[in-house]
């Protein structure tokens, strides 16, 4: 009997990790068995159904034709799947068979204005369904998250049972509004994508668009990257972990925070750089006229006078977060969770070690595998400190030559970049230079599928500070 | 040396009598008002920049209760309603759930570009392309994202209609 791996390599190789399986080869990938690959990301249009997985440490892509709107589903073996396929119907009316989970819609809750809005036989608008009468709610308004996300629950004995959750409502169609586009058109929507991911999605996709043109950016270009990754790791951690003490009247702590990344960004400013880092990325490096050194300087000194302080703060209101939303380790194995979270479980999945001249001896983040919401805050102030090691070392020994080869151009590519809250990934197909077909990951995905069990018997007003500790962004799940 | 280390022994006294030096002091020139307006702030399924911007602005880094403003987290307390994000067709119930929930002599302020006629997220099934699509935008603030120092410099041009 053939692994996984080796069934998907069996099929027709069209571009560097992307292989077509025949729907015999699809079962018996889906049926292989033995260990499993980690599932990244399943989606499917009106031809083909897609699945990306981590074969150690590098993607590895399989897909194969729909046909009568129908496919074998990824979700038989993978529930992470599951997200993904209940997209694909909303938006393609393709339907995944022996599908795990309820196939409640995943987009459409009856609001738009077509059904299957993308397929070649559009529908009328459905019509909103009613929330099953008893259950309790926590409106999109109220979860505290920034974006607009819905919780349906029951209530047993003070405790959260059975949680649901509606994820569609920030929907823009965002992928969709890529297509026919160059990449470089493209780019001004890839960079709002989501606001915890300014640099990290335009940088997952111009690498994907890179290796689809057969191109390896230069090492200048490479660092240039890195350093502005890590700045924005720093910002949006400090701002998860402002917002999660806040949840725990930990004022002090997120006084602290919110004043780090504030300077953050007025050293981005008075360097000329957008506060936020918003289109700092393009395809050929950096926006013009960003100078990186003195950047990245300024923000290690605006970091460095502050650390100590904030570590002191962190440990001392630790206690408040202990317990609280809890990821355990085997279910972040099982759901493929990466990210800060998943780390915080004990998956040591961090994309950055796979990159090509990483100074790998700066990621140095450890911390407890204990997945509640004190070991997620722990390990964001960590992964602070390594982000700063890194900048130093990256600035040490910045434009270090490397001998990496340039991929073969195949009109496909994948790219992929570790943001704050966990690893981005794109999948691009280009014809003619435009774009043909465009595929993203965003790391929020990934908790969808453990968020009932993560909130799981809490207390209902504790239900925002899980949420929060978690980081989950609406924006990155629906796009 | 690793960074935390570069300092010496701290206390959470200590912590707590340094927030004042770190503190981003807004435009010297901004004027201060006298009575105080509350704002509710809703997202309506943007890539939430602009409503980080906002949640910044509320947060400890700005004195926004100085300039007269306070934010509130139920919409029966507030007088302005901060809306962010392109509105998804789905989003619409909620703003109507907001909206009512305010008492009379209320206002609706668009922050950021989405929020006024959708920016680059212009209508499609799933987005109706801003509040103009809705009602005519007659408070915005413009930016992608704008900063906080922006929203709040939009807020006092805004009270001073």
């Amino acid at each position: 009997m053939m692994s996984m791996e080796r069934i998907i390599r069996s099929g027709e190789r069209i571009a560097l990790a992307h292989y077509h399986l025949d729907p015999e080869q699809w079962e018996a990938m889906l049926t292989a068995p033995g260990r499993a690959l980690s599932l990244l990301s399943c989606w499917a249009d009106e031809q083909r159904v897609y699945v990306l997985f981590l074969d150690g440490d590098c993607p590895l892509m399989a897909s194969t034709p729909v046909e009568d709107r129908r496919y074998l589903a990824p979700s038989s073996r993978f529930p992470a799947a599951e997200w993904g396929e209940r997209v694909a119907y909303d938006l393609w009316g393709v339907e995944a068979m022996s599908a795990c989970g309820d196939g409640r819609p995943a987009l459409d809750d009856g609001f738009w204005e077509t059904t299957w809005p993308l397929s070649s036989r559009p529908g009328p608008g459905g019509q909103a369904m009613p929330l099953p009468a008893g259950r309790s709610r926590l409106r999109a308004e109220t979860t505290g998250l920034s974006g607009p996300l819905e919780l349906s629950f029951d209530v047993l004995r003070g405790a959260v049972q059975g949680l649901s959750v509606d994820a569609g409502l920030a929907h823009r169609g965002v992928l969709q509004r890529m297509v026919g586009l160059s990449p470089e058109e493209a780019l001004p929507l890839v960079a709002r994508m989501t606001a915890g991911g300014f640099v990290a999605h335009p940088m997952a996709f111009c690498r994907a668009v890179a290796q689809a043109r057969g191109l390896q950016p230069g090492p200048g270009t490479r660092d240039a990257w890195m350093i502005l990754l890590e700045i924005e790791r720093i910002s949006v951690h400090l701002f998860d972990m402002a917002r999660t003490a806040r949840a725990v009247d930990a004022g002090l702590l997120a006084t602290h925070c919110e004043h780090a990344r504030e300077a953050i960004a007025a050293a981005c400013a008075e360097q000329g750089v957008p506060r936020r880092l918003t289109d700092v990325i393009t395809c050929e490096g950096v926006r013009s006229g960003l100078e990186i050194v003195p950047l990245a300087h300024a923000v290690l000194e605006v970091m460095y006078s502050r650390m100590a302080q904030l570590r002191e703060l962190q440990s001392v209101f630790a206690p408040r977060l202990k317990g609280l939303a809890v990821l355990a380790p085997a279910q972040a194995r099982e759901f493929a969770v990466g990210g800060l979270v998943g780390r915080a479980s004990g998956r040591s999945l961090d994309v950055r070690r796979r990159e090509v001249g990483m100074r790998l001896d700066a990621l140095r983040a450890t911390g407890s595998s204990d997945g509640d919401a004190a070991a997620r805050d722990a390990l964001r102030l960590t992964e602070i400190r390594d982000s700063l090691a890194l900048i130093k070392r990256i600035l040490g020994s910045i434009g270090m030559d490397d001998d990496e080869p340039a991929p073969e151009a195949t009109q496909e590519g994948i790219g992929a970049a570790e943001g704050a809250r966990g690893d981005v990934w794109y999948w691009v197909r280009l014809k003619n230079g435009k774009i043909e077909s465009v595929h993203a990951r965003d790391p929020a995905v990934s908790l969808l599928p453990v968020l009932h069990r993560v909130l799981q018997g809490e207390a209902p007003e504790r239900l925002s500070a899980g949420l929060k500790s978690l980081a989950l962004a609406p924006s990155g799940v629906a796009m | 040396m690793t960074a935390f280390q570069t300092m010496g022994p701290l206390s959470v006294l200590h912590a707590f009598l340094n927030v004042s030096r770190w503190r981003v002091s807004a435009d010297k020139g901004m004027s201060v008002r006298p009575d105080t307006i509350n704002l509710y702030v809703l997202e309506t399924g943007g890539c939430e920049g602009c409503a980080m911007e906002v949640e910044s602005l509320c947060g400890s880094a700005f004195a926004l209760e100085q300039y007269g403003f306070a934010r509130v987290t139920d919409p029966a307390d507030a007088d302005w309603l901060l809306v962010t994000g392109p509105m998804g067709r789905a989003c619409v119930q909620m703003l109507e759930r907001v909206w009512n929930a305010m008492p009379a002599g209320k206002s609706l302020v668009a922050v950021g570009a989405c929020a006024v006629d959708g920016g680059m997220f212009g209508p499609n099934y799933a987005t109706l392309g801003g509040l103009k699509a809705l009602t005519p935008v007659r408070r915005a603030i413009p930016g992608c994202p704008p900063s906080p120092q922006d929203i709040l410099v939009g807020l006092q041009r805004l009270a001073e209609r």
